[in-house]
């Protein structure tokens, strides 16, 4: 385990746990409490921004790739992790725009439409599935990764 | 962390600059005829309403969680069953070929 860092499956895969650990704890509001949530929120940009970093190449690779003859599955993979994307930035956006607590703590001051109330609640509910079928794209990697971890975790 | 380090500024700054400008055209959507309606008819979710005043408070706690489990767990699996549903397709349709 304590390698991880001089490999990078390994150093995604750390990441990615500790990114879909804040990721569940910031989309249960119920449980955490709106301040809570949001403020956590706010620094589940970190995580994000290291899964988005760790993965550069693909980033740089795939909207080319789209143009060239690639098999179904990653066609499909590539448009998926572009609208979870997208997703993840309505989520964003409009929770800030619903904020009740981290925005006038920093002493900002907005009209909360029902328009971003209702775009946050829907698009954080759609984001749920579809980071399921994300991780079900790749889940042979995270099968691998996952045996890989835990062997070193038993040898040592 | 040797992978992170490898130019991490120039890329953070490309994808929040990428961010922001996504983010700017998302906010122009409250121009939208859309958002005037949803404004004017008014929007409320029945989320932590009276239906929580019955239940524990461990569960209170709990069930926000269980309710991720489900919606992310099940397009997981059963994504995971399309997968192998082509695969095992297009197994047979070679096999066929072949034959």
């Amino acid at each position: 385990m304590s390698d991880w860092k001089e490999n990078l499956h390994k150093t995604r895969y750390v990441m990615d746990v500790l990114l879909l650990f804040s990721f569940m704890l910031i989309s249960a509001p119920q449980s955490t409490g709106i301040a809570a949530h949001e403020w956590l929120s706010l620094f589940f940009v970190v995580p994000l921004v290291i899964h988005l970093l760790l993965h550069w190449d693909w980033i740089k690779k795939s909207f080319l790739r789209l143009f060239t003859r690639i098999q179904g599955k990653e066609r499909f993979s590539i448009i998926w992790n572009y609208l979870l994307y997208l997703l993840m930035l309505t989520v964003f956006v409009s929770g800030f725009l619903v904020s009740v607590a981290l925005l006038p703590a920093l002493n900002i001051d907005l009209n909360i439409q029902g328009f971003w109330s209702k775009i946050h609640h829907d698009s954080a509910t759609l984001i749920m599935p579809m980071l399921g079928v994300h991780l079900a794209l790749y889940w042979s990697w995270i099968v691998k990764l996952s045996k890989q971890m835990l062997k070193k975790k038993v040898q040592v | 962390m040797k992978y992170l380090k490898n130019s991490w500024q120039s890329r953070t700054f490309t994808v929040l600059l990428v961010s922001i400008v996504v983010s700017v055209l998302l906010v122009t959507l409250e121009q939208t005829q859309w958002a005037e309606q949803i404004n004017q008819q008014g929007y409320s979710h029945s989320g932590g309403g009276d239906g929580q005043r019955n239940i524990s408070t461990i569960l209170m706690y709990v069930l926000p969680f269980v309710k991720e489990f489900i919606l992310i767990g099940i397009p997981l699996g059963l994504a995971l069953l399309v997968m192998k549903l082509i695969t095992g397709l297009k197994f047979l349709v070679s096999r066929n070929k072949k034959g």
